[in-house]
């Protein structure tokens, strides 16, 4: 070890802050070399003249006195005072907090899946309601090809007017309409034919705007549109283009003569 | 309060003043009890002095903001210069045994307050770093430069006459 490196240790040594293996390095060292053993020395003359000289300041009883009684009384009234008031609330808090978020979580995933669900029931339900409507041979309760005979009868049987459009000219031929039931409410059944298909068009008052799907149950296309205010549902055996195509365009009631 | 006598002394040492170190004691008696909560076993004397330093310069920013602004680096100089006393006013003191009393509480605050736990509270470089909130490194180099400042002081040169034998 060299005086450099013994400069700052000297200070810990005279502090009593050296492990034992430094502590014995620089013993050694201070043993042979008289400035830094002189250094060491003057510092705990230093220390000793402090220790001596420089005195160490006691709490006058007054002082103590009074911070009793100030401690005394805080403790008073703290015992008076339900004491953990903020932890209390800070618990309160955090359960409310907790609370909250969990029930935001659980509705959020509720309604998640209840929409999911009624979406798919009411996919399934169109379509039970077309093959129905179908082999029943009732698919038509007004029928006619004029939009001013068949909304006027929807009209009357409903809380709502459906917008009806003949959209014959682009190969989609209204032939009438009926009532059904879908979802536990009575909806417009506009019926169009294509070719040799039949189309079914639920339309009910909008619920809640949604982009358009389409899905397929039982080999039947479903395509669900918002539009007008109303939701469209439309169920086919036609291609699922074609029935896209249509349903957005009668949701969107583009011309209506 | 078992560490009351602690208290008190380190507030007697940054304020030099009697009655602003009760002050300092009673307002970190109040803080104590409010955050006793936060107090480890077997360290409450290092526990309190922590809080009586932070009351300290909460009052020492109230009262004496000057004071705090010495404590950057560049200010240690002129201000152990400035708090110095010259010979000749030192000499008219009395060279009694109070002479390095006055010499340690001249001392730039940061390096009478680490003196003070040092040398006074007897405290490690470990304890001193957490109630100071600063590394060991600058505890020791604090320390040095404390001891360094007292060795220089005027007013023990008067006293002492010799001069350490080691430095060359």
């Amino acid at each position: 070890m060299n005086c450099n490196e013994a400069g700052m240790l000297v200070a810990k040594y005279a502090d009593g802050e050296v492990d034992s293996l430094q502590g014995r390095s620089i013993e050694q060292h201070l043993r042979g070399c008289a400035a830094c053993a002189a250094k060491h020395q003057d510092l705990l003359a230093l220390r000793a003249q402090i220790g001596a000289e420089v005195p160490y300041f006691t709490a006058t009883p007054e002082l103590r006195e009074r911070v009793r009684a100030l401690l005394a009384n805080a403790q008073d009234t703290a015992r008076a005072r339900p004491r953990p008031k903020r932890d209390r609330w800070g618990w309160l808090t955090g359960g409310f907090v907790a609370g909250c978020a969990a029930t935001l979580l659980a509705w959020g995933v509720g309604t998640t899946v209840i929409a999911w669900r009624a979406n798919e029931d009411v996919a399934v339900e169109a379509v039970a309601t077309h093959v129905r409507a179908t082999l029943n041979n009732h698919l038509i309760q007004v029928a006619s090809s004029d939009q001013h005979t068949v909304k006027p009868w929807l009209s009357a049987r409903l809380d709502y007017s459906p917008p009806v459009q003949d959209l014959a000219s682009e190969g989609f031929a209204l032939t009438g309409g009926r009532l059904d039931m879908l979802n536990k409410q009575r909806v417009a059944t506009l019926v169009y034919s294509r070719r040799l298909h039949t189309i079914d068009v639920f339309v009910r008052p909008e619920s809640a705007p949604a982009p358009s799907t389409l899905r397929t149950v039982r080999g039947f296309n479903v395509v669900h549109a918002t539009g007008s205010g109303m939701d469209w549902i439309a169920v086919s055996d036609v291609s699922a283009d074609e029935l896209t195509q249509f349903v957005q365009r009668l949701a969107q009631q583009t011309a209506t003569p | 309060m078992p560490h009351l006598d602690a208290g008190y002394n380190l507030a007697r040492w940054l304020t030099r003043d009697v009655h602003d170190a009760e002050d300092v004691v009673q307002d970190a008696c109040m803080r104590a009890l409010k955050y006793v909560g936060t107090l480890r076993d077997g360290a409450a004397r290092a526990w309190f002095l922590t809080i009586v330093r932070h009351a300290f310069y909460d009052w020492c920013g109230r009262n004496r903001p000057a004071e705090i602004l010495k404590d950057d680096g560049t200010a240690i100089d002129m201000a152990a210069d400035e708090t110095a006393m010259g010979p000749e006013q030192a000499a008219l003191r009395s060279s009694e045994s109070r002479v390095l009393a006055d010499a340690v509480a001249e001392l730039p605050l940061v390096f009478r307050e680490v003196l003070v736990l040092r040398e006074l509270e007897e405290l490690s470089y470990k304890e001193i770093a957490r109630i100071a909130d600063i590394p060991v490194g600058t505890v020791m180099s604090r320390l040095a430069r404390a001891r360094s400042l007292l060795r220089r002081s005027p007013l023990l040169h008067s006293i002492r006459g010799r001069t350490s034998g080691g430095e060359q």
